[in-house]
């Protein structure tokens, strides 16, 4: 019993630990917003980019320093003239590592997405340059990077959502709850920070979010952390051994009982659940603003949510998360393409797509190769590693790590 | 090469000689491309990885059939350990079969970019409301009945026709057959521990 008040206060302290994240991201793109400088000779035309990023290249300088455009230069990232030219065979080689972790480790894979936008294909360097010279490229660059982030990372919902509708496998209140609080997380974070988070910023909370996760994967580590896993594993055993086949239990599924503002119940097998509509919409809020700020899909958010905090079983998480995601990743990115006006390099993604699902193909294969210890010690390093070098460099302007 | 794959698919833009049409009917058939070549890719990682996400299904289906007992017995700590394995196993899923919707997807970027290169200035007006639809929304627009067209067509395309003939049977199987499979297989109760990123977070039973 008392155990399980602990798991509850600590369920709620995460929740209002996540809230708390979300507003200091927006007080940051708030304070953020200062009035431009004056600008030396500027590009003065949008050399053919759409959106906020052509006006933003239009206003930056001409020269062929750091920070400056030369118009004449060779067409790089995003069509910019002397943007990085990304290697397209590097660009696979790391998509297939990103797809390899995504098969093997799960959510990991997003963050390495994010670190081979912003390091290894070196965006965020270039996007650095413009700090001084040309504030609304640095944060049009910003944009682009997280909506290419989420974008790999969002994408992994979209057939199990497909799924899960056929299967008949989603719980529609709560869905619907949970749903118009992603939309409106995911409305919100492109509306108040698109353009507005310098580059700096975001790599700063990007390391703050890799240390998060990677806290998580010392405490899997930890005597603890097995003994609970041990444990539920164990009592699942247990159990199964104790019961015989039951067929046509999934013929039961879910039935809508009541639905009201503040508690809606509904039936699975027989068992009513009870939850309150508007902490699914808070949970479905909070997640969604920190997976748009991020770049990141929120589903490893969203299905410890429902069943620590709703309560929801597996049957219903399942398909619920994965609508979760799906709809606040859509929203984000669209939020970001249409409201921030955020600039896509369409050809990465399509051959970083290219790599992952390769990626994904050799994961299952290796994956009995490397024992599970091994591979997690090796993402707690990285985590670290990457957590300390982007929050150093993104709130500090120098990395304590060489990177 | 770059020049070449213009110049192919800048014929679908010309099949008319009215302008509008010819976007209309370039930019469905180039939607049809990307749906085509898309199936065709998924088709392959299915068939390459089938096994494995059989055995990841099957280990879901159990959970859930397993909490979902519990749930009828009464039996809160069974049914608990039971969620919290089966939320592990549907990670590991969830994620492997991100591999199958990057298959399925990357045609449309790489569409997106040509057309990106090619309609970037092009919007086409909405009646009555005063919007402009550019070419990203455009071709979302006419993948979506592309999607839907050739969903109908495949049940009669030489090797979609297979691959269709697989996947229903599949569906079809759910969850007993894959459940019994799986225990043909000779698994354990719970498989192995998740590889996933973990989640530490007990299962709060709220059931009355």
């Amino acid at each position: 019993m008392r155990k399980k008040r602990f798991f509850k206060k600590g369920a709620l302290v995460v929740l209002l630990l996540s809230f708390a994240f979300s507003l200091a991201m927006l007080f940051t793109a708030i304070a953020q917003e200062k009035p431009a400088g004056e600008q030396p000779q500027v590009v003065g035309d949008t050399l053919g980019l759409p959106g906020k990023l052509g006006e933003a290249v239009s206003k930056t300088p001409v020269g062929t320093e750091k920070g400056y455009i030369d118009p004449n230069a060779p067409r790089g990232a995003f069509g910019i003239p002397g943007a990085p030219q990304v290697n397209y065979v590097l660009a696979i080689i790391w998509a297939v590592w990103v797809g390899w972790i995504f098969s093997t480790v799960g959510a990991f894979g997003g963050i390495m997405a994010g670190v081979g936008h912003i390091t290894v294909f070196g965006l965020g360097d270039y996007a650095r340059t413009f700090k001084e010279t040309s504030s609304s490229l640095n944060k049009t660059l910003t944009d682009s990077i997280r909506t290419s982030n989420q974008f790999l990372v969002g994408l992994s919902s979209l057939l199990s959502t497909i799924n899960y509708l056929k299967a008949k496998r989603l719980a529609w209140p709560l869905g619907i709850a949970l749903g118009l609080g992603s939309i409106a997380g995911a409305v919100f974070i492109p509306i108040l920070t698109g353009g507005k988070i310098s580059f700096k910023q975001y790599q700063g909370w990007f390391g703050v979010f890799v240390f998060v996760v990677g806290a998580v994967l010392i405490y899997e580590m930890t005597p603890s952390g097995q003994a609970s896993k041990k444990a539920a594993k164990q009592a699942t055993q247990t159990f199964e051994k104790s019961v015989k086949e039951k067929k046509d239990l999934a013929s039961q599924g879910v039935t809508l009982k009541e639905f009201g503002i503040t508690k809606s119940t509904f039936t699975f097998f027989g068992v009513d659940f009870h939850f309150n509509p508007i902490w699914a919409f808070v949970g479905g809020l909070v997640i969604a603003a920190i997976s748009s700020f991020i770049g990141v899909g929120g589903g490893f958010l969203y299905v410890p949510y429902l069943t620590s905090i709703v309560g929801a079983p597996m049957y219903v998480v399942a398909g619920t998360s994965a609508m979760a995601v799906f709809v606040s990743m859509l929203t984000s990115i669209a939020g970001y393409i249409t409201v921030a006006k955020a600039g896509m390099d369409w050809s990465l993604i399509g051959i970083e797509l290219i790599g992952i699902f390769v990626g994904s193909m050799i994961g299952p294969r290796t994956q009995k190769y490397i024992p599970d210890k091994w591979l997690k010690i090796l993402f707690i390093v990285l985590a670290i590693y990457v957590g300390i070098g982007y929050f150093s460099k993104g709130f500090f302007g120098t990395a304590w790590v060489p990177m | 090469m770059e020049e070449r794959i213009d110049a192919l698919l800048i014929e679908l833009y010309r099949l008319t000689g009215n302008l509008i049409l010819d976007y209309f009917l370039g930019t469905f058939l180039l939607a049809l491309l990307a749906v085509v070549v898309g199936e065709f890719t998924i088709s392959l990682v299915f068939k390459i990885n089938k096994a494995h996400l059989d055995k990841l299904h099957a280990r879901v289906e159990k959970m859930r059939r397993l909490s979902a007992e519990a749930l009828r017995l009464g039996d809160e700590e069974a049914y608990r350990a039971c969620n919290k394995e089966g939320n592990n196993a549907f990670g590991h899923l969830f994620f492997n079969k991100f591999g199958l919707s990057a298959a399925s997807l990357w045609p449309i970027f790489l569409a997106l970019a040509w057309m990106q290169k090619r309609f970037a200035e092009i919007f086409l007006p909405v009646p009555f409301v005063g919007w402009e639809v550019n070419y990203v929304a455009f071709f979302i627009l006419c993948y979506i009945p592309a999607r839907i067209l050739f969903g109908r067509m495949k049940r009669r395309l030489p090797y979609f026709r297979g691959i269709h003939q697989i996947l229903s049977s599949y569906e079809r199987k759910e969850p007993d057959q894959i459940f019994e499979a799986n225990r043909k297989v000779g698994e354990g109760a719970c498989g192995s521990i998740s590889k996933r990123f973990p989640f530490r977070l007990i299962d709060r039973w709220k059931t009355r």
